[in-house]
């Protein structure tokens, strides 16, 4: 292997952008070129970060946050792939279903948000419903396409080794699909967490989303709280984003696009 | 990335029928279901006395009042106008930042930390900070908006962009193309179809900010009228909000499909040959 003299250049290029972000957002807070009734310190609000996370305070906002995401993903993965295959191995039933998922795809699922809490009050099941009904559309549609993907000598070989019924489902269906699914995965989960943040936000159910709003209420004094409690949010994102990326490279290695991307992403390579 | 799919509804025309018997079923496979979900919501609301759900046919008319007589659609006009405005602030920035991002590869290793964050940072949790920043405004609805639509499409547009395959390129260079002349006949029609998945994500994000901004903060707008409502208990009143509401979802994203369908119909005819 040809060793490439700027490899180095890969992890210290994005780490000097960051310090250089974080400087820029101190020197300009500090300088007074943005007022800090609108944009606290970078120090102040890493102060805050780290005092909310030594009293403890953030642990279970998170937990609220994410135990909303968790279940609201394994029901729409669960009804997803079920609903999803059926639908894949039926044309007539597929066709019929297709205005419906698009319809309800197309609803925005804050839309009946107002509704939900009025029927459930602010709690994990108006967040869960409300994620459910976010992310479950895309998803189906990921899976339907995956399905309908598969390479039909591996359906007909199932076929021939009378592999059918919930065998057929597991070992062949899933796992041939599998990179669709992944990405359908989290393109669900960006959704279910932007759900989850919206109905703390407005719906008033604990977790991230309300200590960022309740942050805001109380004032300038409280600003760097909230900005603190935007970078939790950002970094849930980054976790949970992350690990369907990661997965999504595991089974998708093979494919063509991701060849390309990883070519091009070496620097000074070409 | 060039899994995500965006829609069900078929690209090809499907062969028209012969008989036809064949053909009143092609037209009415896609719409009896919706009917009968339709028919069974009536019929089963119709006598309702439940608070939460108002009979359907209260609820048409409720709607017709409130929109048309009571001139609630002011409400509608100014959600959209604030939507359009910034997801088209948003996406442009997006398409040139993405441009640029993949032109500079320095740059874009550099820069990735930061996008990356951004991208994945659920959008809504910015808006009481754009509160604090905007105040409460049309200004700060449409910042959201753009802020938000900005990142879809930017990584999509990258993405597109570094999948065009490398023998097109020398292709290109062999051609003589200029650098500007390679970017628009080759690079942005290339990752066309990327870009547009990544605006048609944008397009989702901005509707979704457009509502909560206008739920949390605001004095006129849809998000608003809904969430009066239901502060009031004007459970009709809300319901009709949401018919509103997702009437505007369904058609912008319909509207979205079918300029898709135009702007990359030579990309559907030859995925269609290939397949075939």
């Amino acid at each position: 292997m040809r060793r490439n003299p700027h490899a180095w250049l890969n992890w210290a290029l994005p780490l000097i952008t960051v310090v250089a972000v974080l400087a820029f957002w101190q020197a300009i807070t500090v300088g007074g070129i943005v007022s800090p009734a609108q944009f606290p310190t970078m120090s102040d609000t890493m102060g805050a970060l780290a005092g909310e996370v030594a009293s403890g305070r953030v642990w279970p906002a998170i937990g609220a946050t994410l135990i909303g995401w968790l279940i609201g993903m394994v029901i729409t993965i669960v009804l997803g792939l079920i609903i999803g295959t059926a639908l894949a191995f039926n044309g007539f039933a597929q066709r019929s279903a297709a205005p419906v998922i698009e319809i309800f795809k197309a609803i925005p699922a804050i839309a009946i948000l107002p509704l939900v809490i009025l029927v459930a009050g602010s709690t994990l099941p108006m967040k869960v419903f409300l994620v459910c009904f976010a992310a479950f559309w895309p998803f189906l549609i990921q899976v339907i396409y995956g399905v309908r993907s598969m390479d039909p000598i591996v359906l007909d070989t199932a076929r021939a080794l009378g592999i059918r019924g919930a065998r057929r489902f597991l070992a062949i269906s899933i796992p041939s699909s599998s990179p669709y699914l992944v990405t359908g995965m989290r393109i669900a989960s960006a959704q279910a967490l932007i759900l989850c943040i919206v109905a703390e936000i407005v719906g008033g159910a604990a977790g991230i989303g309300r200590n960022i709003l309740l942050a805001q209420n109380s004032g300038v004094v409280a600003y760097p709280t909230m900005y603190a409690y935007i970078i939790v949010a950002g970094i849930l994102g980054v976790a949970l984003t992350g690990a369907f990326f990661l997965l999504e490279k595991r089974v998708m290695h093979w494919h063509e696009s991701q060849r390309n991307i990883r070519a091009s992403n070496v620097v000074g390579a070409a | 990335m060039t899994r995500v799919t965006t829609s069900l509804v078929p690209t090809v025309r499907p062969r028209r029928a012969k008989s036809g018997l064949r053909r009143l079923g092609q037209v009415l496979t896609p719409v009896w279901l919706p009917l009968l979900l339709i028919a069974v919501w009536w019929f089963a609301t119709a006598n309702s006395t439940s608070p939460f759900f108002p009979p359907l046919g209260d609820i048409l008319v409720d709607t017709w009042n409130q929109w048309v007589v009571f001139g609630a659609w002011t409400n509608a006009v100014v959600s959209v106008r604030n939507l359009l405005i910034g997801y088209v602030f948003g996406t442009l920035i997006g398409i040139i930042g993405g441009s640029l991002l993949w032109r500079l590869r320095y740059l874009r290793v550099a820069m990735n930390p930061i996008i990356y964050f951004l991208y994945v940072l659920p959008a809504p949790a910015l808006l009481p900070a754009m509160i604090a920043i905007f105040g409460i405004g049309d200004m700060r609805q449409i910042a959201l908006i753009a802020l938000g639509s900005i990142w879809p499409t930017l990584l999509n547009t990258l993405d597109g962009m570094r999948g065009v395959d490398t023998v097109k390129f020398d292709t290109a260079k062999a051609l003589r193309l200029g650098g500007w002349r390679t970017y628009f006949r080759l690079v942005l029609p290339g990752a066309g179809p990327q870009i547009a998945a990544g605006l048609r994500a944008s397009l989702t994000v901005g509707i979704v900010l457009m509502v909560v901004s206008e739920m949390v903060a605001a004095n006129s707008g849809i998000g608003f009228f809904i969430l009066q409502a239901q502060a009031e208990f004007a459970i009709k009143k809300m319901w009709t909000g949401i018919l509103v509401l997702a009437l505007i979802g369904t058609v912008l994203n319909y509207l979205f499909v079918f300029v898709e369908r135009r702007a990359l119909r030579w990309y559907y005819r030859s995925r269609a040959l290939g397949s075939s």
